[in-house]
């Protein structure tokens, strides 16, 4: 059984095709990358996989299991998880704070309205080994809004990750980091179980390739190849449309 | 006490010389507070009292609109349909059908939960600007309601509401000094229990989805749920004060949920410090004191009410507790 399956999925916004026809298969444990130039329907993909959007028609399966579109929270709670391409992160207030509050969303002590949320030592505790992960130990104490860019793109997937996921979207999750944060970001990603299924959207080939072995390209919301990354660096209709001579 | 919730080691209990000093602080501040309070009867006149007893009502009325805007970032001008409902809950309950008030207080306030919660049900699908109208459009139906009944007595509103029966301890709740101490219980309690609320797992719920409510979402959480509970809770939490000031004059009308009220409690939050549990008794404080200080001045004093509102908004960010704490950082 694949760990996502998309069938003939279809989005329209008016009279817009935004995506068409497609068909997705992510085996359980891969690294899958969807690429594509700027509207190709990649973001609208993850946000109809995670329940933001609906499709047109069309069926998503998590391990099996149809997605209930319109609720991203059961989404989630079906062992889909996401980081976002624009920081979705709880800004005032600390990084450990940040990551409890995740990793309270699966536990029973969510309902507790008056027991302190420090009493809940077992929460506390995968939030710290959450935030190790994704080497956060040592700003847990700091507010988002005092976090270099990068350390808010780590906490972005660590925040995902708490919710424990079969598996992890990532959407451009190096997008605005200096050379030296990517490097280190991809070293996290590399680092994660590899039992996790990953689908990367992603514009950066170099952390595409380093991270993905399996590699679909999306160009006007239709498939317009899948492969490996020597494939797909070969193919030339996508060189044509989206690579260019550079990573070919 | 603010909203931020800093884990620490799970399971580690911290020494005395371990609490940050801030935190001494803040006890000693309490204890001192909670002292003044006590002594305050003995020391002051009879319209200080009064002016306390105003204070402490319209601190529990505006922390339950801190929960609901502060705590969860939804801006209401409807909690005086509430605050209203409490009062004419227990006038229905107890001048009408002739209830006990042990019995119509708890109706009441049951009763006062499931009407947030459905109203909540609607008004929560909305956010900002919507959500303010809807509940302002909610507070008016109610207010409407209240004038055009001829059984709670329209405009005039219902008497006779009774105080609390104290006569096993040896006191009277009608004398102004038992009353006080009544009113002071029920605030601490109230207090209380909202301070463990906001700290609480629902509590820091609550504060994430004023901080992204699609991150939450995303995180697992049904936010509808929740943003239904904060609304109810803070609705009782109204509710509670509505009858305490029913109680205060024995008398409940339809001002009661005027949209006035809606709206000074929102200016007594932002005047104390939003998302702040002491945030509300400060701004109510304030509010009562300095309005009342003005109208002594001048009868134009809602003009001068206004300037020294901007003046607030302009140069207390946080209002007033808010202040205090960035001028304490500063300070360290």
């Amino acid at each position: 059984m694949s760990a996502l399956e998309i069938r003939n999925l279809r989005k329209a916004f008016g009279g817009l095709q935004v995506i068409s026809d497609l068909d997705l298969r992510v085996p359980s444990g891969a690294r899958h990358a969807v690429i594509g130039p700027n509207g190709a329907g990649k973001t609208t993909l993850f946000n109809i996989i995670t329940g933001w959007q609906r499709p047109s028609s069309g069926e998503i399966l998590i391990q099996g299991i149809p997605v209930q579109q319109g609720r991203p929270d059961l989404v989630t709670r079906g062992g889909l998880s996401r980081s976002f391409q624009k920081n979705m992160l709880l800004e005032s207030v600390t990084v450990l704070e940040n990551l409890r509050v995740a990793c309270q969303a699966f536990d029973a002590s969510r309902h507790s309205m008056l027991r302190s949320c420090r009493s809940f030592s077992g929460v506390v505790r995968k939030a710290h080994d959450a935030a190790a992960q994704m080497h956060l130990d040592h700003v847990l104490h700091k507010k988002v809004n005092e976090l270099s860019y990068g350390q808010k793109r780590q906490l972005e997937v660590a925040i995902a990750l708490c919710a424990e996921p079969k598996i992890l979207l990532m959407d451009e999750p190096a997008a605005g980091t200096s050379p030296d944060e990517r490097l280190n970001l991809i070293k996290l990603i590399n680092g994660l179980s590899s039992e996790l299924t990953i689908l990367l959207v992603e514009h950066d080939m170099d952390v595409v390739f380093a991270i993905c072995d399996v590699i679909t390209v999306l160009s006007y919301g239709k498939v317009l190849a899948t492969g490996t990354k020597v494939e797909i660096q070969s193919n030339p209709q996508v060189i044509e449309a989206y690579l260019g001579q550079h990573h070919a | 006490m603010s909203t931020e919730v800093t884990c620490s080691e799970p399971g580690a209990v911290p020494k005395l010389s371990a609490i940050p000093v801030s935190r001494r602080f803040h006890a000693i501040l309490l204890v001192a507070l909670a002292a003044g309070l006590c002594a305050l009867p003995s020391v002051v006149s009879g319209y200080a009292m009064t002016l306390a007893v105003e204070i402490m009502i319209a601190g529990i009325f505006t922390s339950g609109i801190n929960l609901l805007t502060g705590y969860t970032g939804l801006v209401s001008l409807g909690q005086a349909m509430f605050f209203g409902l409490g009062g004419y809950g227990i006038a229905i309950g107890t001048a009408l059908l002739g209830w006990p008030l042990w019995a119509s207080v708890p109706v009441t306030l049951v009763v006062v939960a499931a009407t947030a919660s459905a109203i909540g049900a609607i008004c929560t699908r909305t956010r900002g600007v919507e959500f303010l109208l809807i509940t302002l459009a909610f507070s008016q139906m109610f207010y409407g309601a209240a004038v055009k009944l001829r059984w709670t007595n329209g405009s005039d509103g219902m008497t006779g509401i009774p105080r609390p029966d104290l006569s096993l301890l040896g006191v009277s709740a009608d004398s102004p000094v038992t009353f006080y101490y009544y009113v002071l219980a029920v605030s601490v309690l109230a207090l209380l229990l909202l301070w463990r609320v906001v700290n609480s797992p629902f509590g820091s719920i609550l504060v994430g989805i004023r901080e992204n409510e699609r991150r939450m979402m995303s995180m697992g959480y049904a936010v509808a749920n929740y943003k239904i509970g904060s609304f109810a809770l803070a609705a009782m939490v109204c509710a509670v004060a509505g009858i305490l000031q029913a109680q205060y004059t024995y008398f409940v009308s339809p001002d009661s949920m005027s949209w006035q009220m809606s709206g000074e409690g929102v200016l007594m939050v932002i005047i104390g410090g939003a998302s702040v549990i002491f945030g509300p008794f400060v701004g109510a404080a304030v509010f009562v004191v300095v309005k009342q200080a003005l109208s002594l001045i001048t009868e134009e004093y809602n003009l001068f009410f206004g300037i020294f509102f901007m003046l607030v908004v302009a140069f207390f960010r946080g209002g007033v507790l808010g202040a205090v704490n960035t001028l304490i950082g500063k300070r360290r």
